[in-house]
């Protein structure tokens, strides 16, 4: 049947609320959504049962396409999402490829000086004449290392923590838990300070340092999961086939908790961009002359008053990161939590 | 003054309390149009209960929101008209229609949780509505909210007025939802699964406080119910509704007794009735599932599952025909000259649908009390089962928790014993330490003290310390079908894991093994690459049974494994237990608040109350007096189906006492009417013999427990069939 009505769905389409409307019986679209039969079918006089049972066997496999394409497309049509995920697409496109965009990020000109924004330099010129705009579109590239690995890290380490502390409780939970406590108790700024003034600088080191100042958090974040999960009856059976607890965590949970997981850890990378760049700023990360946001916020920050454009557009751009990442988290996580 | 002596609102005279005429309703997804009702017509006049049936997904609730004009953004209206009171709801406008809910309709929704705000007092709550509909000051309002308490017959009304609603039991709950309900005497009542969720015991309170409310409100109540028990009780009138179309409709005593549309006949037969034991017949179950939403229907929307249906019945759908009338019916011959036009309804609302009037959507509605009984009986005796071996004997089980500084008893001092291919149904209410018990014996959890002996060895406390073997003998099926599957696995690999594990089945025939597991539990093979989440609950649960059996196991244990599901599914999945015992010879635990569910399919029954077991024997030596004063309750409040058999009930006093702090003497003597008065309150009962195996943990002995029983209650009863 044509149907010409038009549909009174807004633009963010989502599946639960959609079935809690069509029948605001959880079982009722349990039922519904599975056209199939159960139990012995019935040869009727004339009826045409196979073809019945085709058409339920086609429509079964739609279904089933419809539901792993589900949650891709929800995102897709999140603009939040998008636009999230476009800005942090061009600044690694950029942190790829600004090289061959843009003029050399270190070439200097004594005689371009402070030069405010024009068509030559877009966004002006800082105090060695180089042009920011070649600047700004290549500091990405430090921040776009370090914050991706070091949440990677935290996201493993808290991982195993959290599972192990969620999923044994009783003492060994007990004394994780407050060993992390004491561990969020620290500031991370000044913690990844000693710790950079201890070990040394460089990228590695930043790395695994905000990588491990951020496992505390994600370590909680999986043990809730975890305990969400750990008491459903699927696990219940798993002990009762004699699975060791390795497989029970990372074969029967794992798989269901990485939705939390997944929009932690682009919390997580958010506030790692935001780390990284501070600890440049404060001079644990590259050198000059890198183009780094942080560590060029930092170099021109006395020249703010009189050419602010040095310093206001690394400033934006790396704003425009965290913001990007947050829009992701927020993207993702409206769309798991429908 | 009580609120029912100042009606609020204006009745127009001569019109019915709900009047649905021709009601068509779509829902709309992704430019799909999804009919969820037809056509459906009904009318309950002022002061009348009309109950509302049918499987999950027929339609109840969207013909329940629709009366209420809470029909979802993407839900419309197609056809038709809903009269409240002789008004058409359509045409209120918003404000009024605010007014109007809570005014002239208010409904009870399934979960009082739900239904109740936590963050506000329960006199804060109740306020509120005669605050905003009948513009009283706080002072007024709270002493109606008092009032209201009181008429719902709550203890203590003054202390429920000042309490969260965390801190009141469901049963407590649900009557202040009806409280507030009633608050400004509307003209329709709707119960949307009222007591779904309580236990039988509260449930039959619940039931009690309707029906005694009835006498003295006059508003008229759709009650939309799974459990045709509950119709039976309540209502005058019934609907039948199928995949969005009423499919039998009339007085609850006909149609209940003599059921003429054979999805009404499937109903009643898949029900197990009061007494019904596995041995002496089977349920019958409806083969095939509901339509899915959106699925074309050819002719009659219930052909495709009907045991009768003819070829006629795919053509062209039956009308609405009235019964008996229309020259029985059989329009077989008429109806095959008529060209189908499935794009157009029958005039349904041309019906005159009255108090005396009886509809039914078939054919062959002369043909359905001789409906074939396709489910043969698939029980054989306990004897030919295995029968005489011990397999199971639980001694001197107890187990407790820590509840802040409190000790829980939840199994107290629990001996029983199980034989080869026997089943054992564990009753009691919630709380009673059924589920407890059960993971003490599959040891998800160690028992404090006590010995469990399996098979003539000792069991270990806990899972992880025994013996793949044990393991593999001692399985069990969950209740909930959600989340009895990790969702994350496909439904073949949950079964091969099982295998691997458990069936010690070499590598090349792990793949026949779960061919042949998910053949026993009827799943198709292709539903073995779908997730869980692509599965029906019945699915579900028959995977999970499949999971259990991997293995081979000599004892299941079975912790409502059908309590989840609709009556038809539930058939379907007790069928298969009692099938998959008859072949396997494996021992079930049957854990159960569903006492005629649980007589069916036990051979032996214990009663737990407060943690202790206070009844064993013979299942229908159990059912029949003389048996404990508790089971005797618990029995009486069962919703029944048969109209003459309705028992007097009786009512328990009081609520049931706190684990941390159990009754002395026999636990159960707070709340006993057969009480002996200082015994029982100071002396621990024995354990009375009442012969074949029968006892029960009483001060009365049997001779004088069965005068008193017998003089209360009727004849023992043969299990009736339809």
């Amino acid at each position: 049947m044509p149907d010409d009505r038009p549909t009174p769905f807004g633009p963010d389409p989502d599946l639960r609320e959609e079935s809690m409307q069509l029948g605001a019986d959880p079982e009722m679209i349990e039922l519904r959504a599975d056209a199939a039969s159960e139990g012995r079918d019935l040869e009727l006089p004339g009826g045409d049962h196979k073809s019945k049972a085709l058409e339920a066997d086609a429509a079964a496999t739609a279904e089933q396409k419809r539901q792993r394409r589900y949650l891709v497309k929800a995102l897709l049509r999140s603009p939040t999402f998008m636009v999230g995920l476009i800005i942090v697409l061009f600044w690694v496109f950029m942190a790829l490829f600004s090289a061959f965009i843009t003029q050399s990020p270190t070439l200097t000109d004594p005689n371009i000086s402070l030069a405010a924004p024009s068509a030559s330099h877009w966004f002006g010129t800082d105090d060695l004449g180089r042009d920011v705009f070649a600047r700004t579109m290549a500091g990405a590239r430090t921040v776009l290392i370090i914050a991706p690995l070091a949440t990677l890290l935290a996201l493993l380490w808290g991982g195993i923590i959290g599972l192990i502390a969620g999923f044994w409780r009783g003492i060994t939970d007990e004394i994780i838990m407050r060993l992390i406590d004491v561990l969020l108790a620290l500031p991370i700024i000044i913690t990844s300070i000693l710790i950079l003034s201890l070990l040394g600088k460089g990228t590695a080191i930043i790395i695994v340092a905000i990588g491990a100042l951020f496992t505390p958090v994600v370590s909680r974040t999986v043990r809730a999961a975890v305990i969400g999960e750990r008491e459903r009856e699927y696990v219940m059976a798993a002990r009762l086939r004699g699975e060791r607890s390795a497989f029970v965590m990372v074969r029967e949970i794992l798989p269901n908790i990485t939705q939390p997981i997944i929009v932690e850890g682009t919390i997580r990378l958010g506030y790692a961009v935001f780390t990284a760049a501070t600890l440049s700023f404060l001079g644990f990360g590259l050198a000059p002359p890198s183009p780094d946001w942080g560590l060029t916020i930092s170099v021109e920050r006395v020249f703010l008053q009189i050419a602010p454009w040095t310093v206001l557009f690394p400033a934006a751009a790396l704003a425009s990161l965290v913001v990007a990442v947050n829009l992701i988290t927020d993207g993702l996580g409206r769309t798991f939590s429908k | 003054m009580s609120a029912a002596e100042q009606p609020t609102s204006a009745v127009t005279p001569g019109a019915a309390a709900l009047e649905v005429d021709d009601l068509e309703v779509t829902f709309h997804r992704r430019g799909r149009r999804l009919p969820v009702l037809k056509g459906v017509t009904l009318k309950i006049e002022r002061g009348q209960a009309y109950g509302l049936v049918g499987e999950s997904g027929c339609g109840k609730t969207t013909l329940a929101m629709a009366a209420m004009r809470y029909l979802a953004s993407n839900g419309t209206l197609d056809n038709g008209r809903v009269l409240v009171d002789g008004q058409d709801v359509s045409t209120l406008s918003e404000e009024a229609l605010r007014k109007w809910r809570g005014g002239k309709v208010a409904m009870v929704y399934q979960d009082p949780t739900q239904a109740l705000s936590p963050a506000m007092r329960i006199g804060d709550q109740l306020a509120e509505v005669y605050h905003y509909h009948e513009g009283m000051n706080k002072k007024e309002a709270l002493e109606q909210a008092r009032e209201s308490l009181r008429r719902v017959a709550i203890p203590d009304p003054d202390g429920t007025l000042r309490r969260y609603p965390f801190e009141l039991s469901g049963g407590q709950q649900q009557r202040v939802v009806i409280a507030m309900a009633l608050a400004v005497n509307p003209q329709l009542l709707i119960l949307d699964e009222p007591t779904t969720g309580l236990d039988a015991t509260v449930e039959a309170e619940i039931l009690d406080l309707i029906e005694e409310l009835r006498g003295r409100i006059n508003a008229a109540i759709l009650l939309i119910t799974h459990n045709l028990g509950l119709v039976v009780r309540l209502c005058e009138r019934v609907g039948v509704l199928y995949a969005g179309r009423l499919v039998e409709e009339g007085s609850a005593k006909e149609v209940f007794t003599d059921p003429r549309h054979p999805y009404t006949m499937g109903l009643l037969r898949c029900v197990p009735r009061f007494g019904m034991n596995k041995t002496d017949a089977a349920l019958q179950t409806i083969p095939g599932t509901l339509p899915a939403l959106g699925d074309p229907l050819e002719g009659c929307v219930y052909s495709a599952r009907c045991p009768m249906a003819q070829p006629v019945c795919k053509r062209r759908e039956p009308d609405f025909y009235a019964w008996p009338g229309d020259a029985a019916i059989r329009g077989q011959a008429e109806a095959e000259a008529m060209p189908p036009d499935p794009a157009a309804y029958s005039p349904h609302h041309a019906m005159p649908v009255g108090e005396s009037s009886r509809h039914t959507r078939c054919y062959f509605t002369a043909d359905v009390e001789s409906m074939p009984h396709l489910t043969p009986v698939l029980a054989t005796s306990l004897d030919e089962r295995g029968g005489d071996t011990d397999v199971l004997d639980i001694d001197s089980m107890v187990r407790t928790f820590k509840d802040g500084s409190k000790k829980l008893t939840a199994v107290a001092n629990v001996s029983l014993s199980l034989k080869k291919g026997e089943t054992f149904g564990l009753v009691g209410e919630s709380g009673s330490g059924k589920t407890t018990l059960a993971k003490c014996v599959t040891g998800l959890i160690p028992a404090d003290s006590g010995t469990v002996t399996f098979e003539g060895g000792i069991l270990k406390s806990t899972a992880g310390k025994r013996s793949q073997d044990a393991l593999r003998a001692i399985q069990m099926v969950f209740q909930n079908p959600d989340s009895t599957l990790n969702p994350a696995w496909s439904t073949r690999q949950i079964l091969t894991r099982a295998v691997r594990k458990l069936g010690g089945a070499k590598e090349g025939s792990v793949r026949a093994k779960v061919d042949k597991l998910s053949a026993d539990v009827r799943v198709e093979p292709r539903f073995l690459f779908q997730r869980p989440t692509e599965l029906s609950g019945g699915q579900k649960q028959r995977i999970a049974i499949a999971r259990a059996f991997a293995g081979d196991p000599h004892l299941v244990i079975c912790d409502e494994p059908a309590s989840a599901l609709d009556v038809s599914v539930q058939a379907s999945i007790l069928n298969l237990l009692v099938e998959l015992q008859t072949k396997e010879q494996a021992s079930y635990v049957f854990i159960s608040h569903d006492l005629a569910v649980v007589r069916y399919i036990s051979d032996r029954i214990g009663v737990m109350y407060l943690a202790e077991l206070i009844e064993v024997g013979a299942a229908a030596d159990v059912f029949d007096p003389p048996h404990h004063p508790y089971t005797e309750a618990l029995l009486s409040s069962i919703p029944r189906l048969d109209f003459e058999k309705q028992r007097d009930r009786i009512p328990l006093r009081g609520s049931m006492p706190s684990l941390t702090d159990p009754p002395s003497g026999c636990r159960f003597h707070t709340r006993c009417h057969r009480s002996l008065g200082d015994i029982c309150a100071q002396q621990v009962p024995p354990d009375m013999d009442a012969g074949n195996g029968h006892t029960y943990r009483c001060h009365i002995p049997p001779d004088e427990l069965l005068a008193l029983q017998q003089a209360g209650a009727s004849e023992p009863e043969p299990a009736e069939t339809l």
